[in-house]
């Protein structure tokens, strides 16, 4: 009896500490603690509380980037990745890194009120560390469309702007939602040749070959992307090879000239698409502006 | 009867190789199949080259050191080989031959400088030294590595470490042709080492009484293991456990004269890695796993099996 007595005390004790350390930035703001418009229950099952909208936003992801400037939030942004490049005033806002592995300090430096992470279990570890700083910090999925429909809403919340986040979120899941025409295309994503690496199923680019009217042979695996056989690709015998390139011109990837990579068809017809990182990379507000560009170099292709 | 199941089981690795993989190829169609001549014959040519160099490098080199640890990657040449790579993809140097050769010399240049440090004491190559100086050399090299690799921002670094764990998927006949070329002089000095290697192993001293040149014979077998392997990470990354235990367990077999140890290790090698290769590309198909992990579930059995018996003996 006594030592149930002394747990529950000492339970009491850790939620009134936990009651006392989440109230710290609220009381600041002095507003009252509870505010249902402004907490959320982030992809961690963290719940994120702010006793207002936020105003001064770290983030640590080009995705959650874009979607803050699509909600007309880009100039709360105070601290962004080096690799936010779009839309172009992001580039004004200052970088405090890759955000891969943040750097707590230099976040910090930035005194925000919210921190926006890509979902990974280094960022978890990072968003506890910024919650013992008293900053708020929110960590979203952002692998496929839906997780961008999901994070549009949460951040509309975040910042106040509930109604153009919802009505974000439902363009992208209408975009899900159309019916796409039977895929005629054969595509395959090769990302990396040696070893080769495709695309699967499980990833946003096999939802943007879709939503363009075409079907990733590697549909079927259901990882994001995987290492197969170049013998794997040949048998699947896609119509046309898409690679994702990082600079503006596009060339013929450096396998193409490879003997062994000719037993594809789609490599000894030239068949290939250049896609760029920026905007098929990364899942974010501009899928429709990404299927709508697919489709466009596909039809291409064919003539 | 040893030989002839040795024989066989790396024809059977072989065949297999050639005859099973993610794709259907009928038995009848297998001549004729472009799929067949194009990409699995190379790639079990060079499993085949690639196991057998690596085996044949850990033979002489755990003769040379002394030391049943010993590895062909022991003596800083991954260290070297990745940081050779690492550059090349910083340097976005994108010609398809890059990476393979700049991975070459990478594995050269720790070569040079393991070699130079083992000559630290005097004229005389200390294989104690050696190891040290491998490892040292190796940890270098490794450190710079993820230097690069975390103050860069290409994301390709992250696939170089793919290719650097090592796979046969570049294989073709151009790379089975540049092995051909280059292999049979390092081959030909190392399993002209093997009686020497027999002196060696009962000291130096002794094997010095017993008239081998001992010095000249430390320089040859290390430079020629080292030049075998390097070649090998330059085609294939860095393939593991197959210079390691192949060569332990070809010693229970055939005992420690390296007159039939060495080729059979090359064998036994070529045969392991044909293998692991051929489960690699069919155990998870359509997907493929490291093939260095293959050789470690494939091997650490057997050889566990070999070693119950060589000591129940």
């Amino acid at each position: 009896m006594e030592r149930r007595h002394s747990l529950r005390s000492h339970t009491i004790r850790l939620v009134a500490l936990a009651a006392a350390l989440a109230c710290r930035p609220a009381d600041r703001a002095s507003r009252p603690p509870r505010d249902a418009g402004y907490t959320v229950r982030d992809d961690a099952g963290r719940t994120v509380a702010l006793a207002q909208p936020a105003r001064r936003i770290v983030s640590l992801s080009p995705a959650v980037t874009e979607l803050l400037f699509a909600l007309g939030v880009g100039d709360r942004v105070v601290g962004r990745t080096t690799w936010c490049d779009y839309p172009p005033p992001a580039r004004l806002v200052p970088s405090v890194g890759d955000g891969l592995n943040p750097n707590l300090e230099a976040v910090a430096a930035r005194r925000p009120d919210l921190v926006v992470l890509y979902r990974s279990p280094l960022n978890e570890t990072a968003a506890a560390q910024l919650g013992r700083l008293g900053i708020p910090a929110a960590v979203l999925r952002q692998d496929r469309l839906e997780d961008v429909a999901r994070a549009a809403r949460l951040l509309g919340r975040l910042t106040g702007r509930a109604a153009a986040g919802d009505s974000l979120a439902d363009s992208l899941t209408r975009l899900l939602e159309t019916g796409v025409p039977a895929a005629h295309t054969g595509l395959a994503f090769v990302v990396w040749d040696n070893p080769p690496m495709v695309i699967g199923g499980g990833s946003y680019l096999d939802q943007l070959a879709t939503l363009a009217g075409a079907a990733n042979v590697f549909h079927d695996i259901g990882a994001a992307s995987a290492t197969v056989a170049l013998e794997t690709i040949a048998t699947r015998d896609p119509d046309v090879i898409a690679v994702v390139s990082d600079s503006a011109e596009p060339r013929p990837p450096a396998f193409a000239r490879r003997r062994e990579w000719r037993v594809i068809r789609a490599v000894r017809e030239r068949r290939f698409v250049y896609v760029v990182g920026s905007l098929f990379g990364r899942p974010g507000p501009r899928a429709g502006v990404a299927a709508a560009e697919l489709r466009r170099l596909l039809g291409q292709v064919k003539r | 009867m040893k030989w002839l199941g040795l024989g066989l089981v790396a024809v059977a690795a072989f065949l297999g190789a050639v005859v099973l993989g993610p794709a259907h190829v009928p038995l009848a169609g297998l001549a004729a199949s472009d799929i067949v001549r194009t990409l699995r014959l190379p790639r079990a040519l060079l499993a085949f080259l690639v196991g057998g160099s690596l085996a044949l490098s850990g033979a002489g080199l755990q003769a040379l050191v002394r030391n049943p640890l010993a590895d062909p990657f022991l003596l800083g040449l991954s260290g070297g080989a990745g940081l050779g790579a690492v550059v090349a993809i910083a340097l976005h140097l994108a010609s398809p031959w890059a990476l393979p050769l700049a991975a070459f010399v990478g594995a050269l240049g720790a070569t040079a400088l393991v070699y130079r440090l083992g000559l630290v004491g005097g004229a005389e190559l200390d294989p104690r030294v050696l190891i040290l100086a491998g490892v040292a050399v190796g940890a270098f090299a490794a450190a710079v590595t993820t230097a690069i690799v975390s103050l860069s921002d290409a994301a390709e670094l992250r696939n170089t470490f793919l290719w650097l764990w090592g796979g046969l998927s570049g294989a073709s006949w151009d790379t089975v042709l540049l092995l051909g070329v280059y292999l049979p002089l390092p081959l030909a000095v190392l399993f002209a080492a093997a009686r020497p290697l027999d002196l060696l192993a009962l000291g130096e001293e002794p094997a010095r009484h017993l008239g081998a040149d001992v010095e000249p014979l430390k320089r040859r077998v290390f430079l020629a293991a080292s030049l075998l392997t390097a070649a090998c990470v330059a085609v294939s990354g860095v393939i593991g456990f197959v210079g390691l235990v192949v060569p332990h367990a070809m010693r229970t077999l055939w005992g420690h004269r390296h007159r039939p140890l060495l080729p059979a290790a090359f064998l036994g090698g070529g045969a392991l890695l044909a293998l692991s290769d051929t489960v690699a590309r069919v155990a998870v198909a359509p997907r493929e796993l490291p093939v260095g992990i293959v050789t470690a579930l494939v091997g650490v059995p057997v050889f566990a099996l070999l070693l119950r018996r060589w000591t129940a003996n």
